[in-house]
């Protein structure tokens, strides 16, 4: 059945062709080769799934085609022949400005990642998605209206009439990738360039995003190039997938391929290094495991590798069902919780009016309670605006509650003084999100790291604290003789593994970890997880860890709490939740999680085949 | 959106009334003796008597500010009767008890100490030309900064751009008195055959045969003037914006659509980059109109601000404290205006929707 598949492919035309494409900047420091020299081509209502990390050049390749890169400093190379319907073949790189603007929008259209930035705030959705319309087709005012509010309709959207007089802040972040997607096909394009289209949405909008994405690709029968850092997203929407490191195609193959016999070792890391929902593992394999940079810095197979295989990698790592037990077990012995909460209750209160106070209250925890215990990972889990981060931070009463009990050792924190809380502030720690944000960039992140240890008058003087800083930076993997490096010079891996150095300065008990991982590539997030639970080990801490990500809290938990609107709808062992999940919700959860197995790759592409002969 | 500009009205009537008590207590609760400061070299009883009476100085303090409040409050009882019926222009509404009346009025600034002139017609025959002034200033000003602004931003980092902003920073930097005496000099005394400007003039000149005739060129030399700070901030202002929103992804959407670049421009980027500079101008407006004291004095328009300092120099108190309420007026008037004008251009902030 593959088979016919493939020949079916081939019969049809190429679209889009690029050779040798090359982008490069002029900096003062030096020529940044963005794309480095890659060769690919898209037939008509074939789907390209480009993969690659941050840097890798995904999207300066996506923007390099449309002439859409900011020009300063900018040189394009190569050829990039299109088909178009007006023009003929035509080379996108070397195309004339006139020529470009009759392509994009009209015959190629693109879907950024970010919705809530990527409508022009002082302008309806409608009008700005009938601004396409009417610059590419003859037809009258009226006319452009009944089709946007089609567009609208076929995109799901609820009320195309009230969506149409809209504008973009007063929709959801899902609904904003709708109207996207709506101006993306108002004007039947023979290729769609989505560019991380659902990377910042919640995990169920991406999956009935990539679903309405799917629907419609086979509906109008339009090639789409999908970009995006996610394995998981592209398994669900790709034919073929090329993989980017540096600039280059490490590899170039049909999506069950690359999923089931991956040849770069690059390509195995990648696989290997994401959290899986259907096994435990001890610890995350990760791409230095496979690969390394020989002194040309090219990417080569690791002379050393662990692992040759994606199946090795996980195999070695699994943790049986007996370990599993015994973990659970040793939790559970501790009967003396290190952190209760009790009732916990946060309100915020909205003014929707400047000038009026107080006209509502949000609740954003409602009324929550639960336990952790010393030693224990407690994962919690739940969509943007679920609460989850409120919560985090009232446990440490950076936010006030409205009521509730927070006790912590014993001893109920809501209680105590400014000055008590300051103390026991020591053993209580949170690493934050953005590590490019939580730094101070005019401050070396030696003292950085020192600066808590000398407000709480930790250790003798200060040369004791530096020997403990450069023993913490070697602890978190880093070289000590970084003591005296600004922020700016350490990428956003390293950036977190310094807020981990940081709060380890204070010797804390308890650290809660609030979306620790989530701004930072696959296999970055491998290494800062496995550090967190070697550390976790070594020092004796407890965990609560927040994330949206269902997986990496699987990974990372003990147990887990899903949280919905301000309540917790289900807590267990992660084990049983994703085999057995009660709550409704939670369900919801798991099913909208792209898995990339081999069966759904070969059921997805099943449908595909059969819609295709439908269509 | 009418609830909104009702708070916003409340809010500018708290504002007035702050004025009016910091202005009354400028003038009254300062140590010194008005009275004497205001009589000057003369020491005759019956005008230190006239002052006191007519400022209500020989009551109270609290009695002196309950009869200004009264003066001006559009709402107040007054007495019955034919002279106070003159002097403050009421209309009775009702009688309360068999002396006095509840009656509408528009404010009573009181009389000027020189010209014995009721102080709201001075302001009122002031603020023609003045307003003419700055409207003109402004209208300059805001033309040419949003063209320098668009210019320099979308040649970011050429000759254009960095021609355009030092000239900005020595606009912003020239105190106008400064720029007032050059240009009067340059423009109205040295060049005055070429460009046929005078030194001074009035908007309106009473000529002996014509009448009243309307003199636009008198205009030219103290709206220039008076608009060069506000051209360099506007186009500073302009560019720092306009660059901010050429950066914004919604850019990159409207070109991907295959947009032409002028109408990216014009369509996409001006409208936002627009918002900020528009209630800078709109602010300007009324602190122009307050602004003026010096390029008045020195192109003898005769404006507010014109008015104002003669006033102060022979200490005309009624008029200054008018001439100030006023302006804190027009202030209060204008920002209404602005915060309205934004809500309409930036959908974001439009309220109760």
């Amino acid at each position: 059945m593959l088979n016919r598949l493939h020949t079916g492919k081939l019969q049809q035309e190429v679209l889009l062709e690029v050779k040798n494409l090359q982008t490069h900047y002029q900096t003062p420091g030096g020529v940044i080769r963005a794309v480095d020299g890659i060769d690919f081509s898209i037939r008509k209502g074939e789907t390209l799934g480009i993969v690659g990390e941050s840097g890798s050049g995904k999207s300066v390749t996506a923007l390099s085609l449309l002439q859409l890169l900011g020009a300063q400093g900018k040189s394009m190379e190569g050829e990039a022949i299109f088909q178009s319907r007006q023009l003929g073949p035509i080379n996108l790189l070397k195309a004339t400005s006139q020529q470009m603007r009759q392509i994009r929008g009209n015959e190629i259209s693109i879907i950024f990642q970010e919705p809530m930035t990527s409508l022009n705030p002082v302008y309806t959705c409608g009008n700005q998605v009938m601004e396409t319309i009417l610059l590419h087709r003859r037809v009258s005012h009226d006319e452009a209206r009944r089709q946007t509010l089609a567009l609208f309709d076929r995109v799901q959207l609820p009320k195309p009439e009230r969506i149409f007089k809209a504008y973009p802040h007063q929709l959801s972040g899902g609904q904003k990738q709708r109207v996207m997607i709506a101006m993306a096909l108002s004007c039947d394009p023979q290729l769609v360039i989505a560019d991380e289209p659902t990377t910042a949405l919640d995990v169920t909008v991406q999956s009935s995003i990539l679903k309405l994405m799917a629907e419609l690709r086979d509906d109008i029968n339009t090639a789409v190039m999908f970009i995006t850092h996610d394995l998981g997203v592209i398994a669900e929407v790709a034919d073929r997938v090329m993989v980017m490191w540096g600039g280059k195609a490490v590899e170039e193959a049909d999506v069950l391929d690359i999923f089931s016999r991956p040849k770069h070792p690059y390509t195995k890391g990648l696989l290997a290094c994401r959290p899986r929902l259907d096994m435990t593992l001890k610890v995350l394999p990760t791409i230095t495991d496979f690969v390394a940079l020989d002194s040309s810095g090219q990417l080569i197979e690791r002379p050393d590798a662990r692992y040759h295989s994606v199946g090795e990698a996980l195999l070695m790592n699994v943790e049986t069902t007996e370990e599993i037990n015994k973990r659970h077990l040793q939790v559970l012995k501790n009967t003396r919780p290190l952190l209760e909460i009790n009732e916990l209750k946060v309100e915020f209160d909205v003014s929707l009016n400047p000038f009026k106070r107080q006209q509502g209250k949000v609740t954003a925890v409602d009324g929550v309670s639960f336990k952790v215990y010393p030693g224990e990972t407690l994962g919690l889990v739940g969509e943007s605006g679920c609460g989850k981060t409120s919560l985090g931070r009232s446990i440490l009463r950076l936010m006030e509650p409205s009521s509730g009990e927070i006790i912590f050792d014993g001893q109920n924190i809501r209680k105590l003084s400014n000055r008590d809380m300051r103390l026991l502030r020591r053993q209580m720690q949170i690493i934050f999100q953005d590590p490019y944000a939580s730094l101070n960039p005019r401050q070396t992140i030696g003292s950085a790291i020192m600066e808590p240890m000398q407000i709480h008058k930790l250790q003798q003087n200060d040369k004791q604290r530096r020997e403990r800083v450069m023993y913490l930076l070697e602890r978190v993997g880093l070289q000590p003789d970084q003591y005296h490096r600004y922020p700016h010079e350490f990428s956003g891996g390293q950036r977190q593994r310094i807020c981990i150095a940081r709060t380890l300065a204070l010797e804390p008990r308890f650290i809660i970890c609030d979306e620790s991982v989530s701004a930072l590539d696959v296999s970055v997030q491998a290494q800062v997880l496995n550090l967190l639970n070697e550390l976790k080990n070594d020092f004796g801490l407890t965990y609560i860890f927040i994330s949206h990500d269902l997986s990496v809290v699987k990974f990372m938990a003990d147990r887990i709490m899903v949280m919905q609107r301000g309540k917790i709808v289900e807590t267990g062992y992660p084990e049983q939740m994703f085999e057995h999940p009660r709550d409704e919700y939670t369900r919801s959860l798991i099913k909208a999680i792209p898995r990339g197995d081999l069966e759904d790759i070969r059921k997805a592409q099943l449908a595909r085949m059969l819609a295709r002969k439908a269509g | 959106m009418l609830s909104f500009v009702g708070r916003r009205l409340g809010y500018g009537f708290l504002v007035l009334l702050g004025v009016v008590l910091v202005v009354f207590f400028l003038f009254h609760a300062l140590p010194g003796d008005p009275v004497s400061m205001m009589a000057g070299q003369r020491t005759d009883v019956a005008t230190r008597e006239a002052i006191q009476k007519e400022l209500g100085l020989d009551k109270p303090l609290a009695e002196q500010l309950k009869l200004y409040m009264k003066d001006l409050s559009p709402l107040a009882i007054h007495e019955k009767g034919e002279e106070a019926q003159k002097k403050y222009s009421y209309i009775p509404l009702t009688s309360v008890g068999e002396e006095e009346v509840l009656a509408l009025k528009t404010p009573y600034l009181r009389r000027s100490f020189q010209s014995n002139k009721e102080v709201s017609e001075i302001l009122l025959e002031n603020v023609e030309s003045t307003l003419w002034l700055a409207l003109a200033a402004m209208a300059f000003a805001t033309v040419l900064g949003i063209v320098f602004g668009v210019v320099a931003a979308l040649k970011q980092n050429t000759f254009a751009d960095h021609f355009i902003i030092t000239t900005s920073v020595l606009g912003i930097s020239v105190p106008s008195f400064v720029s007032a005496i050059v240009i009067a000099m340059v423009f109205g005394y040295y060049l005055s055959d070429y460009t046929g400007l005078n030194l001074t003039g009035q908007l309106w000149v009473n000529h002996p045969f014509y009448g009243r005739t309307l003199h636009i060129e008198n205009l030219i030399l103290p709206a220039f003037t008076l608009g060069l700070r506000p051209l360099a901030i506007i186009t500073q202002l302009t560019r720092s914006s306009m660059l901010e929103v050429l950066s914004q992804d919604y850019i990159r959407t409207a070109r991907a659509k295959g947009l032409r670049y002028y109408r990216v421009i014009g369509k996409h980027a001006l409208k936002n980059a627009l918002n900020p500079v528009l209630t800078a101008v709109s602010g300007w407006l009324a602190s122009l109109m307050a602004g003026a004291f010096f390029v008045e004095l020195i192109f003898d328009w005769k404006g507010l601000g014109f008015v104002t300092l003669k006033a102060v120099q022979s200490l005309d108190f009624p008029v200054v404290m008018g001439s100030t309420l006023f302006i804190a007026a027009i202030f209060v008037v204008v920002n209404i205006f602005v915060d309205v004008l934004y809500a309409a251009l930036d959908p974001r902030v439009r309220l109760n929707s």
